[in-house]
């Protein structure tokens, strides 16, 4: 596609932004506790919490210290990556470039899901050592796709986290409230059906949800979660991880253009 | 030089709106460009003086597409910055300068090379600007290391060097040697000078005056939101009377004796300001009509008296029309 004077390549924004993100997270150890150590800890934690519940306890093991160790990584690592170009004075300088915002979010989300991705197999391989041997998946396959697929409905809700953060500096409010609630509704270590009936419908405005609840039915033998299929929660997850992608493309453009009007783009 | 203008900004107003208090706030605006006009020439360096809070970040904001104005007209190489940012983001090189601004965990090349693709400067050419960059901005041997370790000039020249990596048409130069010592700041000046040879266009702000003088050509001082005077430095040196300035120094002079000075030939203005038991008295001079011996003359009944000539500098332009504005 030839481009239009001053537009660049969005492939190229997002794989700079990707190249970034690798090069800051290899400059600073600090990176190591959350990414590598604390899925060891969440999988022998969930582990010896699950233990004994069942014949399939391993799979809650893995999927839920699975999750806890992908879910921050993935959600909020965008966002957060945000915040801290406003910290560093370098968000007025990229809004500057010709390049779209969007897709230097973007290129970051893609290696928050890889960092994220690590530990999920940190804990699968944690939990299958302390268990002395792999789970019994009924479709492995199934399974892996699904669980890609949760990193990217959990993706679409960073967007909106990032452009929350290029809107205010006070996003991390968000962020710091919206933590727990969010990692407990959306099912992230138990099956959202769990929790009271009147939690599940907010739980379904959000594309983790219904993407978690389809890794469970493939995964687990006997789940009836919400008890409609996990054909009608892939579709659901597609649905909403669509929508929230149609917002974040629509949400970004204006954002821009609020904080060109208020002026609060060098603010941290 | 090309006849048309670089930089053209009619009535150009920027509120800003902040929330005081929490539960009853109540919203403060701050008017910081009131009425702005200014014209700014192709392939010169233009100097944007003025004291801090006078609006010159936010005027260099406005033009550089980081912030919109609130009403009035700016347009940059005859585009308008409100409108066709996508087609001038890639031909504007901004240096907001400072200690932020640039990702400290890592070298100067992959900043570069970070802001290179950000830029869409042809892969094939990557590598090369990069280094043509970091030599010019004299960082080729210190381009790998973390640029945490970096003195504030060095980062500085790492501003400058993201500025300018993308061949810009206009650059835009935030008060670049603020901050600096005098020898990084003079390598800052002739970097500057230098960068005009390309034929870029740099609107420079700074409230170092001598910088002013010694770069721009042409200059505007903004004061309080509002340009005050916009002039090459002989006409703003004759705008605030004359190229030639005699103080004199004492303790205390009478009035009789202002008033004498005041109506010797060539003389356009005195002013006296107090220097603790001194007093200075500070003349401009229109002409060489009056030569120093006649103001020793005037002022002969005081035995401590000093008088000394020199060439009105742009400092004295302009206090001279910040006072002005403030009175």
């Amino acid at each position: 596609m030839a481009l239009a004077s001053g537009e660049v390549s969005r492939a190229r924004t997002t794989v700079a932004s990707l190249r970034l993100a690798f090069l800051q997270f290899m400059a600073d150890p600090q990176w190591l506790v959350p990414s590598m150590i604390a899925p060891v800890i969440f999988g022998l934690v969930s582990f010896e919490l699950f233990r004994g519940a069942g014949p399939y306890f391993l799979t809650y093991a893995i999927l839920g210290a699975g999750m806890m160790s992908m879910w921050g990584q993935t959600l909020y690592g965008s966002g957060w990556a945000t915040g801290q170009d406003r910290e560093f004075g370098t968000l007025e300088p990229t809004i500057q470039s010709p390049s779209a915002y969007l897709y230097v979010v973007l290129g970051r989300i893609v290696w928050n899901v890889v960092v994220g991705l690590l530990g999920g197999l940190i804990v699968y391989l944690v939990v299958v050592i302390a268990a002395g041997g792999p789970p019994a998946l009924p479709d492995p396959v199934a399974f892996v796709l699904l669980f890609l697929f949760v990193m990217v409905t959990l993706s679409s809700v960073g967007v909106l986290l990032a452009a929350a953060y290029v809107y205010t500096r006070y996003a991390g409010f968000i962020q710091n409230i919206g933590e727990f609630a969010f990692y407990v509704g959306t099912g992230c270590m138990f099956p959202v059906v769990l929790l009271p009936f009147w939690t599940n419908p907010i739980a379904l405005l959000f594309p983790p949800t219904w993407a978690l609840d389809a890794l469970r039915y493939v995964s687990i033998p006997g789940y009836t979660g919400f008890g409609w299929g996990w054909q009608v929660d892939l579709l659901g997850a597609v649905l909403t991880t669509a929508a929230y992608a149609g917002i974040a493309g629509g949400i970004f453009h204006r954002v821009e253009r609020h904080v060109l009007e208020v002026g609060n783009l060098s603010e941290y | 030089m090309s006849d048309d203008p670089a930089i053209e900004v009619h009535d150009l107003v920027r509120v800003f709106e902040s929330r005081k208090g929490f539960l009853f706030s109540e919203v403060q605006r701050t008017e910081a460009l009131k009425g702005v006009n200014l014209s700014v020439g192709t392939g010169s360096i233009f100097g944007l003086l003025g004291p801090n809070g006078a609006g010159k970040t936010t005027l260099v904001k406005i033009l550089s597409t980081l912030l919109l104005p609130t009403s009035g007209m700016a347009r940059v190489l005859g585009r308008d910055v409100t409108k066709e940012t996508d087609w001038l983001r890639p031909r504007i090189g901004l240096v907001l300068g400072g200690e932020r601004g640039v990702y400290t965990r890592i070298n100067a090349r992959e900043n570069l090379r970070y802001f290179a693709d950000l830029y869409g400067i042809p892969v094939h050419e990557r590598e090369r600007r990069i280094t043509e960059v970091l030599e010019r901005v004299d960082l080729t041997s210190a381009a790998d290391r973390r640029v945490e370790e970096y003195s504030r000039g060095m980062k500085q020249k790492l501003h400058i060097a993201r500025g300018i990596l993308h061949r810009p048409a206009i650059l835009f130069l935030d008060e670049p040697t603020i901050g600096l010592d005098p020898k990084s700041a003079r390598e800052t000046r002739k970097l500057v000078r230098s960068l005009i040879q390309d034929g870029v266009t740099i609107l420079l702000t700074t409230h170092y005056m001598f910088e002013a003088e010694e770069l721009c050509p042409e200059l505007a001082v903004l004061s309080k939101g509002t340009i005050v005077a916009h002039d090459t430095i002989p006409g703003l040196r004759s705008r605030v009377g004359g190229d030639r300035t005699i103080e004199a120094e004492a303790y205390g002079f009478e009035d009789r004796e202002v008033e004498a000075l005041r109506v010797l030939p060539g003389v356009s203005k005195v002013a006296s300001e107090e220097y603790g038991p001194r007093t200075r008295l500070t003349l401009r001079m229109r002409t060489n009509a009056t030569p120093i011996d006649a103001v020793r003359t005037a002022l002969r009944d005081h035995p401590e008296l000093t008088v000394r000539e020199r060439r009105t500098s742009v400092e004295d332009v302009y206090l001279d029309l910040v006072e002005e504005e403030a009175s």
